[in-house]
């Protein structure tokens, strides 16, 4: 037992996605326990809500996740506007969707690019962040921003979709699923990354349940639960799309999930730029009395399903302008705990990779 | 199977049913739960209403996607531990003892998550001093710790 | 310099270092938070920043110049992020990217996040920004040449 070694990981290292630190006991090469260490970009989002205005808590739910902030918005917003009683008009619920799916596509390409990076292939790095900038220069064009991009508000969103943009997101979704293909075949091709990714890291599917595991991951697994079909929020029952669903729960398995979820975000997008209505982008009611300040009552969860996983938020009113107590299901923190699960009797460098696969956000773990 | 008993049972603004249950039963009546196919235990909150702090478990049936709210209450922010039936209630319940100061009895490693051990007050809670400023420091064996000496952290 | 008839340039030995020392900057793979994602946008395809000689991101603080400090520094990070500099070989370098690690950003209230990283380590060139656009980080690095070449006092 005396013979392991203990071995430090980060929080500045280069496969670790952010400030990650393992606390990894290493027998030979083989890893017998690890320790996930976190903190080290705890911001205290959930104190800092508590102190700020309904309406300006986007700031920080924009910076949890910061590479799908639209879909950290729109969570927000789902419970936010329950609370605050001022529902969205019919027009909105598409623009967030179609923003959501957007953001749900660079959320995921930026996980390939760095994905790749961690396994010693630079090349897709560059294929991915490419088209991200083609979906980061529509979101410029919608709200001014390209990452943070602070796009929705209670009750509408900061300004209307001319026809105009509806024609570059269109322009970009025929141009997208080419590259899209190319992207995924410079992965599937490769052998060194088949053989670093089939069979490793198998994550059972009573674990995944046990552990709280959501999203990609769990669905890797076998288990049908996105959010978007079994409570439909926005407009998500009225657009036709698949949920991806793999058995085998492997690294490999997580890596085709996500690929397939880009390729149907790119369907319900292309549905709903033709299905979107006319009408007003703003709730006129919160427009004015955003003067005045929004009071909010009771409580309400709202679950979405963000790239990462289920993304709940727990908000507690007490009738002021502040809320009393927000509390956010972040779904990354929950795949995180089950890393030395998925570790154990793993070889180190199959570590990285399924460090990798769990697509982590340290914006989100720590909050 | 019949309905676990509860003390009370009340409706939320978003439609999920709340059991309050006393802490006493919460374990008991949680294992119930999860008989009934609550497989997934999806988040732990504490609140603190300043006078006692309530803890509030979502529970989530996996199977049939139904979603109930379990509510329990502390005077003196001690409640049985979830660990023995849902691996996910480590780290959450880690969490809320960090930020919360809520005190998981039965749960084999509750230490602080993000902030370090010796870290002064549990900041969510409402009478948290946020003008009482700590820093923190490095020892040599790469281990944190809280000051309050400003020339010792950062 | 001076450009002779016979196809020589005279300069002096200074001059022809720091030339060499500005467009060879490597940065420190060091991404905090949300701006390290743009940081890795300067290095993608778009705007490439190689063409400025900062191409080679290195994993080890020993073979780096230039530290981008890209993303909010909490407490709990600050110790580490000193070491890291400390870590570095001379001349060393560094950019503060993003208001958070100017000042403390949209968390300047709370209770974990260092107001600022000039109180950790000097700074050299600020890039302001929630975050920066990647053409903001580029011309923080241009910035940054014309200092070590001194053609600027900023």
């Amino acid at each position: 037992m005396n013979n392991f070694v203990e071995l430090n990981f980060g929080p500045q290292h280069p496969s670790t996605h952010g400030v990650l630190r393992l606390r990894a006991k290493l027998d030979g090469e083989i890893v017998r326990e690890l320790e996930p260490i976190i903190g080290y970009l705890h911001r205290n989002a959930e104190k800092l809500c508590e102190l700020t205005f309904y309406a300006d808590n986007l700031i920080f739910f924009d910076r949890m996740d910061y590479v799908a902030s639209m879909l950290m918005e729109s969570g927000y917003l789902e419970a936010a506007e329950k609370i605050l009683n001022i529902p969205p008009p019919e027009r909105v619920l598409w623009i967030r969707v179609i923003m959501n799916e957007l953001s749900r596509i660079a959320s995921h390409l930026v996980w390939a690019g760095a994905f790749g990076l961690d396994l010693g292939m630079l090349t897709p790095f560059f294929y991915c962040f490419a088209q991200r900038d083609y979906i980061l220069d529509v979101f410029t064009e919608v709200c001014g921003s390209r990452q943070e991009t602070n796009y929705m508000s209670v009750g509408g969103v900061y300004q209307d979709l001319t026809p105009e943009m509806i024609e570059h997101i269109d322009a970009f979704l025929q141009s997208f699923p080419k590259k899209l293909e190319e992207i995924y075949r410079l992965f599937v091709k490769n052998d060194i990354f088949i053989s670093r990714n089939k069979g490793i890291g198998v994550l059972s599917k009573e674990t995944a349940i046990d552990y709280g595991v959501t999203g990609p991951m769990l669905r890797a697994s076998g288990v049908n639960y996105d959010v978007r079909k079994a409570n439909p929020y926005l407009v998500y029952d009225k657009v036709d799309f698949d949920v991806p669903i793999s058995q085998k729960g492997d690294n490999l398995a997580r890596f085709l999930v996500r690929f397939e979820e880009m390729r149907q975000s790119v369907r319900i997008i292309k549905q709903a730029i033709t299905k979107i209505p006319d009408g007003p982008f703003f709730n006129p009611k919160a427009k004015k009395s955003m003067m005045i300040r929004l009071r909010g009552d009771g409580e309400y969860y709202a679950r979405t399903e963000s790239p990462k996983g289920e993304f709940g938020v727990y908000i507690v009113g007490d009738g002021g302008v502040k809320p009393y107590r927000v509390r956010v299901r972040s779904p990354s923190f929950k795949n995180l705990s089950v890393l030395p699960v998925l570790a154990k009797d793993q070889m180190i460098s199959d570590l990285i990779s399924i460090s990798g696969t769990i697509d982590l956000v340290f914006g989100e773990v720590d909050r | 199977m019949s309905e676990p008993e509860s003390d009370s049972i009340s409706k939320g603004k978003d439609g999920l049913t709340i059991h309050t249950v006393s802490k006493d039963r919460l374990l008991e009546f949680m294992k119930d739960m999860k008989e009934r196919g609550f497989n997934h235990l999806s988040l732990i909150t504490g609140v603190d209403r300043r006078d006692y702090v309530e803890v509030v478990y979502h529970l989530h049936a996996m199977d049939r996607d139904e979603y109930v709210v379990v509510k329990t209450t502390t005077d003196n922010g001690v409640v049985p531990s979830m660990t023995s039936l849902w691996n996910s209630a480590r780290w959450d319940e880690r969490e809320q003892y960090d930020l919360m100061g809520i005190k998981f009895e039965g749960h084999e490693n509750l230490k602080r998550i993000f902030l370090p051990e010796n870290w002064v007050g549990h900041p969510l809670r409402k009478d948290y001093d946020l003008s009482n400023v700590q820093y923190i420091n490095m020892d040599e064996d790469g281990e944190d710790y809280a000051t309050f000496d400003q020339g010792d952290g950062w | 310099m001076k450009s002779g008839d016979a196809g020589f340039i005279t300069t002096t030995v200074e001059k022809a270092l720091t030339w060499a020392r500005s467009n060879s900057i490597w940065p420190l793979t060091f991404g905090l938070a949300c701006c390290a994602i743009e940081m890795m946008s300067v290095q993608a395809s778009r705007l490439d920043v190689s063409r400025f000689g900062s191409e080679v991101f290195r994993n080890s603080p020993r073979q780096s110049d230039l530290m981008i400090v890209a993303g909010t520094v909490t407490k709990k990070m600050a110790p580490r992020l000193k070491r890291l500099y400390d870590e570095m070989p001379y001349p060393k370098y560094v950019i503060a990217m993003g208001v958070c690690v100017i000042q403390g950003g949209p968390y300047v209230k709370g209770y974990s996040v260092v107001l600022g990283v000039d109180k950790v380590v000097p700074v050299d060139v600020y890039v302001p920004g929630c975050p920066p656009t990647p053409e903001a980080l580029t011309y923080g690095i241009v910035t940054l040449q014309e200092k070590i070449r001194g053609e600027t006092d900023r």
